[in-house]
């Protein structure tokens, strides 16, 4: 499933994350992170996991990271998916 | 610490933003730039002003950041934060910045990535889709390929004979239209007219300059009959973007240039040009065609559409231009009046 709508989630403040979601084949992740050469990978993977079990598999990621922890990145990865798929009033349990 | 929109129309807040910001180093209010801010942001603490941001389309402007603060960077990156959410409420995600080269760094740990850097300035983007997307998208082509950037307000015949020079004289012609909406055609209908009138030439391809050439966002000024200086700062930045970002991707050698008689800001855009392009971009100008000793111009058609004078629009208007301003006649005039001919 791809998405419809452009979205922002996060804030580019330090420990947070700031992600762009918007149209695209596959998912695509262009990530920006003063720490990409130690955790790069799992960031990436923790934004791929959980915008897969949104079920969104064709999304461009634009993802600026400020030294984001892993719950921080998926809290703002589910946010960017409902905003962009129009669903923020239906939060998706399963995902948590 | 404290963040709210104020209305600087209001001559109070006005007073408070604005001397604010001549505390911290930025000057420059023309109407011209102040005019087109759409929201305005500032952040305070107890009372005391701490930093302030603004909107004006996709540009963020006027962003300033009270010395106290500035250490460390946090209240600045919360500052782009901010804009850039009030920004994506507004629907818009790509979004540019100018800004002093000194302070392109700022910019660049907060996600912006540098289009053009001159020595007075830089200009820097963030958000999807960007250059390199929109690069991706445009059709790609092998050999010797030659560029046209055109307004196209409307399509002349001494377009018509820039795009047949470069066609003949190169494998690919990629012609750019401006893309933005204050002519007097509109931005669809100009692409439409070239791409009809050019339609015979089969190495032409017309595409959309989209945000990055001569666009409102990155070239206020060539829209404004206003401040050579701040016209020629954005010129510069202009002719790197399109050195650096779409020349070199796309292959392109050449880019050929009208010769521009009448228009001044024209022909100083076109002295940057030739300043900034060569060696990796050959420049070349080719003179204007001419009809019966007329030199052929789009000003002209706009004011032959003003006075009437069908014998001149047929006589420098290719075809589908011809028709299509005879088709929309009371309306362009209309149009024309009431922007008081442009």
């Amino acid at each position: 499933m791809g998405i419809k709508e452009t979205a922002l989630a996060g804030t580019l403040e330090s420990s947070d994350i700031q992600i762009t979601l918007s149209e695209g084949t596959g998912i695509n992740i262009d990530l920006d992170s003063s720490v990409e050469a130690l955790y790069g990978d799992q960031i990436k993977k923790v934004i791929t996991d959980t915008l897969n079990k949104y079920g969104i598999t064709d999304a461009k990621v634009k993802a600026v990271d400020k030294g984001a922890l892993d719950c921080v990145v998926k809290a703002r990865t589910m946010a960017v998916a409902q905003r962009a798929l129009g669903t923020t009033d239906e939060p998706n349990w399963e995902v948590l | 610490m404290e963040v709210r929109e104020i209305n600087i129309a209001i001559p109070r807040y006005r007073r408070k933003w604005q001397s604010f910001m001549e505390i911290n180093g930025i000057t420059e209010f023309s109407p011209n730039e102040v005019n087109t801010i759409e929201k305005t942001f500032l952040w305070e603490e107890d009372g005391d002003r701490a930093a302030t941001g603004s909107i004006a389309g996709n540009v963020i402007k006027y962003v300033a950041v009270c010395s106290k603060y500035k250490e460390g960077g946090a209240l600045f990156n919360q500052v782009v934060s901010y804009l850039l959410q009030q920004a994506a409420q507004m629907g818009r995600f790509h979004l540019f910045v100018f800004t002093k080269p000194k302070y392109v760094q700022s910019f660049e740990y907060v996600g912006f990535k540098k289009l053009a850097v001159s020595d007075t300035g830089a200009i820097l983007e963030t958000g999807v889709p960007g250059v390199t997307e929109y690069i991706e998208k445009l059709p790609h082509f092998e050999g010797k390929i030659g560029s046209i950037v055109m307004n196209a307000n409307p399509f002349t015949l001494g377009h018509r004979r820039l795009v047949e020079v470069a066609s003949s004289k190169n494998d690919h012609v990629y012609v750019f239209v401006v893309k933005n909406d204050v002519s007097l055609f509109t931005y669809s209908e100009r692409i439409e007219l070239v791409k009809q009138d050019v339609k015979d030439l089969t190495n032409v391809t017309v595409v959309s300059g989209n945000d990055y050439i001569i666009s409102p966002a990155t070239f206020p000024a060539y829209f404004l009959k206003s401040d050579q200086e701040i016209g020629a700062y954005q010129a510069k930045l202009d002719a790197i973007l399109f050195k650096n970002q779409i020349a070199k991707p796309l292959g392109i050698t050449t880019r050929y240039l009208g010769k521009e008689p009448y228009s001044k800001t024209t022909d100083s855009y076109n002295h940057e040009l030739l300043d900034i392009l060569p060696p990796e971009v050959n420049v070349e100008i080719i003179d204007r065609k001419t009809a019966d000793d007329k030199i052929i111009s789009a000003t002209k058609v706009r004011q032959a559409i003003v006075d009437d004078d069908q014998d001149l629009l047929h006589e420098f208007l290719p075809k589908t231009t011809w028709e299509f301003v005879k088709n929309n006649y009371p309306n362009l005039k209309e149009r024309l009046i009431r922007k008081g001919s442009k």
